[in-house]
């Protein structure tokens, strides 16, 4: 077995500081859940497939699944736990609970913060578009027919 | 999947690096975008001692479109190179291979250096170690059989990378530096055709950029793939066409790349195009191996082969024509 050293780590998430001591082989999923408690994003297939772990870095969607913790200090990290005004949800959010894009809600943390993504790039997205972005994030009930309806309303209110 | 243990390293220069995989060369690995890597460690293929983490040397990132070569640093993420529009304009098939890796959110980790540099792919090997147990030791695994191919002396794990086929259709290279010397490859040097060992690098070099020289005359390319999910699988089969004509129209190169067809993507060259579209098809499965070690039948794969060779070369053409 390889030697391994706990490591000081800051971490910037949804503009909050935390500072933890961690292994290196943690992933930013593992921490945010389990050190931060900030558990509205999910695990599913562990291997950057299914996009229920997708937090923002620095404005991007990524893996947290296979992101290292230990690599992201210095960055803004944003979870779903980060975009609702308190207990106002975001824009975003209201879409999806508007359009009936939401069942299980296990993809959704994914979903929305790659749509909120999507819409901070281009605020006006083509089907294909919204099509495009969420490609790599699944949903496994609600299908994707209402999440791109609950996207496209937002495209559309902003013109 | 956890993580196994590692210690965690990052460079602040390339010189750092370099003096980094000098010292320690095959314990440790090298991390771009992790997409990759971070898979391979959580099934435990590989366990290394040092994990160095090259995402923040930004020397090592970004495209320079020149007037004789264009050049794009390893640690260039996918979606950059996908959406940049001269690269689209110049090398399409490259910006379509970047544009059809995975998903949009695995684009924007991903590097080019490390799609490149993925390792060689088969069901009875990329495997969690509970699958691997089960299994007898295959040539990859250090073994002396083949799973997918009983009775085999040689590993048939297969190459899926998308960049690759793509950079060599352009006749691309790869700069190599070690510590005091710097080298350039072709993308075909670069593989060794081997699947247990697909790379002809050192534990000690590091691939910082990729050089892409200047096509001559009017051209045209295309990259074409065949996957399970259209959003995020690897390639089973793959095609890159590189097509230069004169101004008369004369075909001067008709250059096909296959990818996913072996452990390292193989040139079909000097076919005169269209009028022989049948030919290069043809001589496409032939050069294919088509093995039942991916996701969909090795004979099936092998066909699609050669059809991806005839419509990447149709798209190039077509690309040709838009732009006279």
């Amino acid at each position: 077995m390889n030697e391994m050293k706990k490591t000081a780590i800051t971490l910037n998430v949804n503009n909050e500081t935390y500072d933890i001591v961690a292994y290196p082989n943690r992933t930013l999923l593992e921490v945010i859940r389990d050190d931060l408690h900030l558990t509205g994003t999910k695990e599913s297939c562990g291997q950057g497939v299914c996009g229920s772990c997708t937090v923002l870095v620095d404005g991007t969607p990524v893996r947290s699944c296979l992101t290292l913790a230990v690599a992201v200090q210095g960055k803004e990290i944003t979870t779903i736990e980060g975009i609702s005004l308190g207990e106002k949800l975001h824009p975003v959010q209201e879409a999806f609970v508007n359009h009936h894009a939401i069942q299980c809600g296990f993809c959704s943390p994914g979903m929305i913060l790659t749509s909120y993504a999507l819409l901070k790039e281009n605020p006006r997205p083509t089907e294909a578009a919204i099509r495009r972005a969420i490609s790599g994030n699944i949903c496994r009930c609600t299908g994707y027919a209402k999440i791109v309806e609950a996207v496209k309303s937002l495209a559309e209110e902003e013109k | 999947m956890r993580l196994p243990p590692f210690q965690y390293l990052e460079p602040a220069t390339v010189e750092e690096a370099l003096s980094i995989i000098g010292t320690h060369k095959e314990t440790v690995k090298i991390m771009a975008g992790g997409t990759d890597l971070l898979n391979r460690m959580k099934l435990r293929l590989i366990e290394p001692a040092f994990v160095m983490n090259i995402s923040k040397l930004r020397n090592m990132d970004g495209i320079d479109i020149g007037d004789t070569e264009t050049v794009i640093g390893a640690n260039t993420r996918l979606k950059e190179i996908a959406g940049a529009p001269l690269v689209n304009k110049r090398f399409r098939a490259i910006a379509e291979a970047a544009f059809q890796v995975a998903s949009p959110t695995i684009t924007n980790m991903a590097t080019i250096g490390g799609n490149i540099l993925q390792n060689t792919r088969c069901m009875y090997y990329d495997q969690s170690g509970i699958v691997l147990n089960g299994l007898e030791r295959c040539h990859k695994r250090g073994g002396i059989l083949c799973l997918a191919v009983k009775g085999s002396k040689r590993c048939f794990s297969v190459y899926q990378g998308d960049m690759a086929p793509a950079l060599r259709a352009f006749d691309a290279r790869c700069v190599l530096e070690k510590k005091g010397s710097t080298r350039t490859v072709s993308i075909t040097e670069l593989f060794t055709g081997n699947g247990v060992t697909p790379f002809a690098i050192g534990a000690d070099e590091l691939l910082t950029k990729i050089i892409i020289p200047k096509p001559e005359g009017i051209c045209g390319s295309a990259y074409r793939k065949l996957r399970l999910r259209g959003s995020v699988d690897y390639p089973l089969a793959s095609a890159a066409a590189f097509v230069s004509v004169t101004d008369d129209r004369k075909v001067t190169t008709c250059r096909v790349v296959i990818g996913a067809a072996g452990a390292a993507p193989k040139v079909i060259d000097g076919a005169s195009c269209e009028a022989d579209l049948e030919g290069i098809a043809q001589k496409a499965y032939e050069h294919a191996e088509g093995v039942d070690n991916l996701l969909m039948p090795g004979a099936y794969r092998r066909k699609m082969v050669s059809v991806l060779a005839k419509r990447a070369i149709k798209a190039a053409i077509d690309g040709i024509k838009e732009g006279m």
